[in-house]
């Protein structure tokens, strides 16, 4: 399929409630800065950055979604050919923590069942002003099956933590997927059904 | 000798000169009294006479030369006083011109200042004038109603240096300017009145040639903000009553109109035209008078006015349409799975087509708004500092991005996203459904509906101009070929093909091809509801034949889709990320293709097993009945009355035979290829299970030549290669004697590569009744 300079290629979405600081890891994970003055973001923004890990290039397509409600219809188009999926919420505001639950049910509803999804808790800066406690959050995140992970795309805090943690993991179970694949011979339509790990793997 | 010797004595102690003075003295060599040492002293005084001689005959010989000198020097004597005098004169020259030199300069610059001085005396002066001129030209041109003239004065006089007005003030006549600056002053703010009142009466009016004029004037009294807002809010007016007007018009348009069902789009167009208008007819003024980097105040104030008009044209369209309610229903009807009350997908067509115009103009006229914008930044930036331009940038895209009318259709098209998936999804169950396959196709009427409909789906969104629009129904669709559609054919070849019973077997396979003739003898047959074996058949094949365009289709589809949107780029459209967008969710798109091929060689798979698997492996063993350990008699028999293969090539043909007109030529293929490889498996199997004579390894060669004859005309494949082990047990089974082999074996081999090893070799050597094992085991191989 391609000559391309990468040894993976992987899709990761970061979806969540508007301002809770999506563009901002984004850009300090792609570009090392924290924007200020970042506007809302308008349907999905796309960012390519190239890690490597144990010697081997990753290459991860970084879609970055607009958390207003009208986009909402963009960006579920981009849940199932996600690999992974960063559900991000802000410390400091309750509210886009107790949205959780519904944006659970729209990756349930429309993303792929082996998608990886990685809770964020973003702006942990903001010490003083936080809303939703660490414990709460991890208590959440372990009844629904997700890693969690506390950031700030201000201070840098975890950031590139979140990507390349999130990198190993998806190499790992790209990893199974292909032995799991090549395992069994499928029948029609069966085994095979989602290769969608394995035609990132090129070698 | 004594002479000579006194002379030179004489000579040199003449001469006084230290040097040449001889080293013995007068009165040393008086009181000599050896003779001995007398002589010694004697001939070293020869010898030094003899030096001074030599000495003194040089200098005599340099005589003439030295004294030809002194004449040129004494000749040259008169020359030198000459040049002396000359550079005397020289250096008293130049110290002069220095001097005045120094004088002149030292005048320039006195002059210089003087000039200096006189020019801002005159520019006083002319301004001291101006001032007066101003203050009498401003009442004269008030009284005479100038304005143009006022106003020309006010700015003349708002353009004078303030502190020479002071300077001014404190001078002699400071009473008299006071008195007249206060005149002045006061003219100002009359004028400023009269022209805000005078715009306003014109604006009211309509009167278009008074408010431009008016317009023109507020930049000279330094009122540019003012004017421009005042003067967008006449043509804001002008908007609205024309917006109004177009809108009352398109709430009584008759539904039998020709743009009935697209009046809204209609609608938002006569706006969006009726501004770009605006912006085209007073851009000029605007530049002129305003100075570049103003449009984007007016524009800005435009927008509010358009935003207000889209507002009500689109909650107009809302309504009228029922645009929230028949979304609502498609929510509710993606929920339910009966299709009972399910929003029908036809109805959603004509307003899923009037809001991709809709929003296709709205980008349009955003696209303009933000060009025009652009290049009048650009003349006014031009000199600006980075950190100015970007500010402009930020603020342009801020309009953009976030005006009303951005907010507005994206709301729209967000709702549009999800009706247009389950217009295309629901359409392409229909199409699913609906299914048949008419006479002599090898595909049936879905993958064309399907196809149709996701090219119909994804063109309406490309219409739309909107990039992340575009990307989310490449996405669904997508989605929907890949699970639902792909899952659909999935599913028919999951049904298999039907295994062949054995009464079909002994009815030496009754030609399918009639078979399928006579099902199809009404035209067509429903993929549904498939009740007969021969159905169930063709209804396999045409799945294969199905998911092979698919795949087919897909990557014409992409590659269509790759040049609209370097069309719709080229225009300008999409924002810079665009491209990278497009281009990763068409890579996506064009994967299913790849997942549609893969189908297709797991249902060829499956059809070999399962359908000539069968057929084939009781044909080959049919061998095993047929004695090859025979004797000229029963050879020549079998010359006469063909035991086994002309029958197996006849069976073969007529399996085929349905496959051929069942399939698409390249899937054809490559089901003969597969069956190829598996009757070179299955015989090679029954060859190791007989035994042969000469005479019978001879028959197989016989065989094996006419089957590979067969084959080879049925594939464009190269057979050669699957049936090189066979070939090559033909050819031992051949051999006159066990040690003939050696004739082929190792370095004799030539170019022929043995696909069997020793072993293999050993064991059919061991076929041959004749060959004893001794000689086998003997052989070294
Ligand atoms: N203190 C603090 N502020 C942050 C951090 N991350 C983002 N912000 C601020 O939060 C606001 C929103 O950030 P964005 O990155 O635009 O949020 P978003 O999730 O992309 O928002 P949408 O694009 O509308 O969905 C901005 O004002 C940021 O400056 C953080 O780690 N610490
Ligand atoms: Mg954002």
């Amino acid at each position: 399929m391609s000559m391309e300079d990468y040894d993976f290629l992987f899709k990761i979405v970061l979806i969540g409630n508007a301002g809770v600081g999506k563009t901002c890891l984004v850009r300090r994970f792609t570009q090392g800065l924290f924007p200020p003055g970042q506007g809302a973001t308008i349907g999905v923004d796309f960012m390519i950055k190239t890690v490597e890990i144990k010697g081997e290039k990753v290459k991860l397509q970084i879609w970055d979604t607009a958390g207003q409600e009208r986009f909402r219809s963009i960006t579920q188009s981009y849940y199932r050919s996600a690999n992974a999926l960063i559900l991000t919420y802000d410390i400091s505001c309750e509210e886009s923590f107790r949205c959780l639950p519904e944006w659970l049910r729209e990756i349930e509803q429309y993303a792929n069942s082996k998608v990886i999804t990685v809770l964020v808790g973003n702006k942990i800066d903001l010490a003083e002003k936080r809303e939703v406690s660490q414990q709460r959050a991890e208590e959440f995140a372990e009844t629904q099956n997700m890693y969690y992970l506390e950031t700030s795309a201000k201070e840098s805090d975890n950031v590139e933590k979140l990507f390349l943690d999130l990198a190993r993991r998806l190499i790992s179970e790209a990893r199974q997927n292909t032995l799991a694949n090549s395992a069994a011979s499928p029948l029609p339509g069966e085994g095979k059904s989602i290769g969608y790990l394995n035609c990132c793997n090129f070698n | 000798m004594e002479a000579t010797v006194s002379s030179c004595k004489v000579v040199e102690g003449g001469g006084g000169s230290s040097r040449s003075r001889s080293q013995f003295s007068m009165q040393f060599i008086s009181n000599l009294t050896d003779l001995q040492e007398l002589e010694e002293v004697y001939g070293r005084l020869c010898a030094e006479q003899n030096d001074a001689e030599s000495q003194l005959e040089m200098l005599v010989n340099q005589q003439s030369s030295i004294e030809n000198k002194m004449t040129v020097l004494q000749r040259m004597g008169p020359n030198l006083q000459l040049i002396e005098g000359d550079a005397e004169q020289l250096s008293g020259m130049i110290s002069f011109t220095c001097n005045l030199a120094e004088n002149v300069s030292s005048k320039v610059r006195q002059l210089d200042l003087a000039k200096n001085r006189l020019y801002q005396a005159i520019q006083r002066a002319d301004d001291i004038l101006d001032l007066k001129f101003c203050m009498d030209g401003v009442q004269t041109a008030l009284k005479n109603e100038d304005y143009e003239q006022a106003a020309a004065h006010i700015h003349r006089y708002l353009s004078l240096d303030k502190s020479v007005i002071e300077l001014s003030r404190q001078g002699k006549e400071g009473s008299i300017i006071d008195a007249n600056l206060n005149l002045l002053q006061d003219a100002e703010q009359r004028l400023k009145v009269i022209v805000a009142e005078k715009f306003s009466v014109a604006t009211k009016e309509g009167d278009l040639p008074q408010v431009e004029r008016f317009f023109k004037i507020f930049p000279l009294l330094g009122l540019h903000e003012e004017g421009l807002s005042k003067f967008s809010e006449y043509l804001c007016q002008q908007v609205a009553n024309k917006a109004e007007e177009n809108l009352l018009l398109a709430l009584g348009t008759d539904l039998s109109d020709r743009r009935a069902a697209v009046i809204f789009a209609d609608t938002l167009t006569l706006l969006f035209e009726g501004i770009a208008r605006i912006v085209e007819t007073h851009q000029p003024i605007v530049e002129t008078f305003y100075g570049p980097g103003r449009l984007f105040t007016l524009i800005q104030h435009l927008q509010v006015e358009c935003d207000r008009q889209v507002d009500k044209v689109v909650d107009k369209f809302i309504q009228q349409r029922g645009y929230h309610r028949k979304f609502q229903q498609v929510q509710n009807s993606m929920m339910r799975m009966s299709a009972t009350d399910k929003i029908e997908p036809r109805e959603l067509d004509p307003i899923l087509a009037e809001v991709a115009l809709m929003n296709a103009r709205s980008e349009l006229y955003l696209r303009f708004i933000k060009r025009r914008i652009s290049s009048d930044f650009e003349v006014g930036d031009s000199m600006a500092s980075e950190e100015v331009r970007q500010e402009h940038q930020k603020s342009l895209d801020n309009l953009l991005n976030h005006c009303l009318l951005s907010r507005t259709m994206q709301e729209v098209i967000g709702y549009y996203i999800t009706m247009e998936e389950y217009f295309m999804r629901e359409t392409v169950n229909k199409a699913v459904t609906m299914d048949t396959c008419e006479k002599g196709q090898l595909t049936s009427s879905m993958v064309d509906d399907v196809f149709y409909i996701v090219k119909k789906c994804i063109g309406r969104a490309l219409s739309g101009s909107s990039i992340d629009c575009l990307c989310a129904m490449i996405n669904h669709s997508t989605t929907v070929l890949e699970s639902d559609f792909r899952e659909v054919l999935c599913n028919k070849l999951r049904m298999g093909f039907p295994a062949t019973t054995f009464q079909d077997f002994q009815r030496g396979v009754t030609s399918a091809v009639n078979i399928m003739h006579s099902s199809l003898q009404q035209g067509k047959f429903d993929t549904k509801g498939i009740e007969s074996m021969d159905e169930a058949k063709l209804s396999f094949l045409v799945s294969l034949n199905n998911v092979e365009v698919c795949s087919e289709n897909i990557m014409t589809l992409k590659k269509t889709l790759e040049n609209d949107c370097t069309k719709l780029f080229s225009q300008g459209f999409g924002g810079e990320q665009a491209h990278a967008k497009i281009d990763s969710c068409l890579t996506d798109l064009a994967s299913v293709s790849n997942k549609f091929r893969d189908l297709l060689q797991e249902g060829l798979g499956e059809l070999n097993t399962t359908a000539v698997k069968p057929q084939v492996k009781p044909w080959i063993n049919i061998f095993l009945s047929v004695s090859h350990n025979i004797e000229e008699e029963e050879f020549n028999d079998y010359e006469a009355n063909d035991p086994w293969v002309q029958q197996f090539i006849i069976n073969l043909e007529q399996l085929m035979a349905e496959f051929k007109t069942g399939l698409s030529p390249v899937i054809y293929d490559n089901l003969t290829s597969l069956m190829t490889s598996l009757i070179a498996i299955e015989l090679e199997k029954v060859v190791l299970k007989s035994t042969f004579s000469r005479l019978g390894g001879l028959q197989f060669d016989k065989e094996l030549r006419s089957l590979v004859a067969y084959l080879t005309t049925v594939t464009t494949w190269t057979i050669r290669d699957k049936f090189a082990r066979l070939s090559q047990m033909a050819t031992i089974l051949n051999l006159e004697r066990v040690t003939e082999i050696l004739d082929y074996w190792g370095p004799n081999s030539g170019p022929l590569t043995w696909r069997l090893t020793p072993a293999e070799v050993r064991q059919v050597l061991a076929l041959r009744m004749d060959f004893r094992s001794e000689d086998i085991k003997r052989l070294r191989l």
